[in-house]
């Protein structure tokens, strides 16, 4: 009995939580955050801590993570998967091109398996770039995304289906900061 | 009954004092002075290591103290940085703390490289060792709990921390505590030095102080005694002329009185008696008169009040002149003279009756002290300018009799000195002669030297300073001198 008033407590809470992250959000629509035609675009890439021994992943296996499905690397370090805040433009490419989801269809994707039990740890949000790379560098099962331009050599660039970012149809591309987006 | 040690020092110690001149006396006062300076030197030099030493002490205290005071705040800083981690769920926030004990520990690295560089003892080097693997493993331990702390997993953070970072924490100021301890056992031993630098300075110092005040009173001593025996001496000497000019006045007196008996009493007849007698009553009024004047010439000179015109005068008539002077008192001891004056000689500065006097006392000491060889030597000579030296006439007479010691050479021309080996020699003379030779000579802007040599002769050389220029007129001719008496 109390077992399942914590969960509607925590199901309230997360979807409290959720509203905010939505109303913040100013583009909740399930549309994709293609980059324009035109638009100036840089490479999105997937970092993780330098002592992890992952070189390479395949689009599956990093949408698996990213969606929290798998939980441990094959070292046995847990995997943290970190993020930014849902209106960042790396945040909508990574949900959209990796996660093949909407913003909203991640969360409710996240509360499910939380909810579930099938999610242990639900992805960590940080504010900024380096605040991204600061924690890769801190946490060995780290992962997440940066600019190619705010890569540095505290972390490690994970390999897509074998393409570097500077690789002909790499496809995680973001839109270069300050480029006129034509909006 | 024995004398004592020091009764028998002291006349030694007189002796050495009464050769001693005012030159021997400032001799030593230089002595004292450089041994006082030398010994104020390394007074100073202890004093300056002392400080030295103190304010290595000083300073190396106040930074060994604050570098332990970082080093301590730096590790607790690393601890608390990580705990706050554990206090939020905000990701942003623990980087923040995570960024905090990064900077932290950074910091107790640094300094645990600078106390693994300065250590020097055995003990400090091991422990500078240990403090720096402590460290590591704390920090091993730490990166863990920071990355539970980072994935979420509080529990297993806290979980973390108490069975591991505690107690490598504990390690770490247990190193930290043995590295305050062994600083105040240096400090300790520093500051031990430091008294015994002190003391040692001290005691130095008031070695030198003491040692300073003992040469320093020594040397008054000896100055004031130095200058009490040559007071004894003087008015030994002064006695002593005195019994001299006593002796030397009645010896003509006399023979005065005696030719005035035989006078007064009718004994003398007969006009070539009479004027036998008058002849002896003149040369021995004559006598006396010289004796007087050379005591008045003296005292004058002694007073400064003689004073001398300095002309340009022709030595060789001046020589001349005084040859045929002194040749009845040559001729009449039995001496001969030789005589060497160098063709063309320069014009020479001086007072006419000034060498006169100078070279009449010369001549006359030459017969007193020329021996049995009886031969005197008269020579003047021109000494061209050389070595930065003026040029110079110069006017020797040389005897060769019994001669002086050379001990006796710093001494002769001393007012009323006389050499015992004369008086032993029953050779009358008040001690004037040669003291005022050479104030004569001096006060002509001219000087008197002597080589002597025992049982071979004295060469006694009046010096003077060749004539320059119109500034001094020449003296027209020399007057005609007039003998005077033996010194």
């Amino acid at each position: 009995m109390l077992r399942s008033l914590a969960r509607i407590a925590i199901i309230l809470a997360l979807a409290a939580r959720l509203q905010a992250d939505t109303t913040r959000t100013p583009e909740a629509s399930p549309d994709p955050p293609q980059a324009q035609q035109g638009a100036q675009t840089e490479p999105l890439v997937i970092v993780v801590n330098r002592s992890n021994p992952v070189t390479d992943l395949s689009s599956s296996e990093l949408r698996t993570i990213f969606l929290g499905n798998r939980s441990h690397w094959a070292n046995g370090r847990r995997i943290t998967l970190v993020m930014r805040e849902p209106f960042e433009p790396e945040r909508k490419t990574i949900v959209h091109d990796v996660c093949e989801m909407s913003e909203d269809q991640l969360k409710t994707h996240y509360l499910h398996g939380l909810f579930t039990g099938e999610i242990l740890v639900s992805p960590k949000t940080l504010t900024t770039a380096v605040g991204v790379r600061k924690f890769i560098y801190y946490v060995p099962g780290a992962i997440g995304y940066l600019r190619m331009s705010d890569v540095d050599a505290t972390v490690k660039i994970v390999r897509i289906d074998g393409l570097v970012p500077e690789d002909k149809g790499y496809k995680l591309r973001v839109q270069s900061l300050g480029a006129n987006t034509g909006e | 009954m024995r004398p004592s040690r020091f009764a028998r020092l002291l006349p030694m110690m007189d002796r050495l004092l009464s050769s001693a001149s005012r030159y021997h006396a400032l001799l030593l006062l230089f002595l004292v002075c450089c041994g006082v300076a030398t010994i104020g030197a390394f007074a100073i030099r202890d004093l300056q290591t002392a400080s030295r030493e103190a304010q290595e002490v000083y300073a190396g205290s106040v930074h060994g103290l604050q570098r332990i005071g970082e080093l301590q705040y730096d590790t607790q800083e690393t601890r608390r940085a990580t705990l706050y981690a554990l206090t939020t769920s905000d990701s942003n926030l623990q980087v923040e703390y995570a960024d905090q004990t990064r900077a932290a520990d950074q910091h107790v690295k640094d300094g645990i490289a600078e106390y693994r560089r300065q250590a020097k003892q055995p003990a400090e080097i091991a422990l500078a060792g240990r403090l720096a693997r402590d460290w590591t493993n704390y920090l091993n331990v730490r990166d863990e709990i920071l990355a539970s702390i980072l994935e979420g997993s509080t529990k297993e953070a806290v979980s973390l921390d108490l069975s591991g970072g505690v107690p490598a924490f504990e390690l770490v100021r247990q190193d930290l505590n043995e590295v305050k301890r062994l600083y105040d056992a240096d400090a300790s031993q520093r500051l031990e030095n430091l008294a015994v630098s002190w003391r040692r300075a001290s005691w130095r110092l008031f070695g030198i102080l003491g040692f300073t005040f003992l040469l320093s009173g020594t040397a008054v001593w000896a100055i004031q005694r130095s200058r009490m025996l040559s007071t004894i001496q003087l008015a030994k000497l002064q006695m002593e002329f005195v019994a001299s000019v006593s002796h030397e006045l009645r010896t003509p007196l006399a023979v005065i009185s005696s030719a005035a008996d035989n006078l007064a009493d009718g004994l003398i007849a007969g006009k070539s008696t009479m004027r036998k007698y008058g002849g002896i009553l003149q040369r021995q009024s004559r006598s006396m008169s010289h004796l007087i004047d050379d005591i008045l010439l003296f005292a004058s000179t002694e007073d400064g009040t003689k004073r001398y015109i300095l002309q340009s005068l022709p030595v060789s008539a001046i020589v001349d002149s005084i040859v045929s002077v002194t040749e009845g008192v040559i001729r009449n001891s039995g001496f001969s003279l030789d005589q060497n004056i160098e063709p063309d000689l320069p014009l020479a500065i001086g007072d006419i009756s000034g060498i006169s006097q100078c070279l009449q006392n010369l001549i006359v000491n030459a017969i007193k002290y020329g021996g049995d060889d009886r031969r005197i030597s008269l020579r003047a000579f021109a000494v061209p300018s050389h070595k930065g030296l003026e040029p110079e006439v110069r006017i020797s007479v040389t005897d060769r009799g019994i001669g002086i010691d050379h001990s006796e050479l710093p001494h002769i021309f001393d007012p009323f000195y006389r050499s015992p080996r004369v008086q032993a020699a029953q050779i009358h003379g008040t001690g004037l002669g040669l003291s005022l030779s050479k104030r004569i000579a001096e006060a002509m802007g001219g000087s008197l030297s002597v080589v002597s040599e025992i049982s071979i002769g004295s060469t006694f050389t009046l010096h003077l300073n060749v004539a320059k220029g119109d500034d001094v007129e020449m003296a027209r001719e020399v007057p005609e001198l007039s003998p005077s008496s033996p010194s």
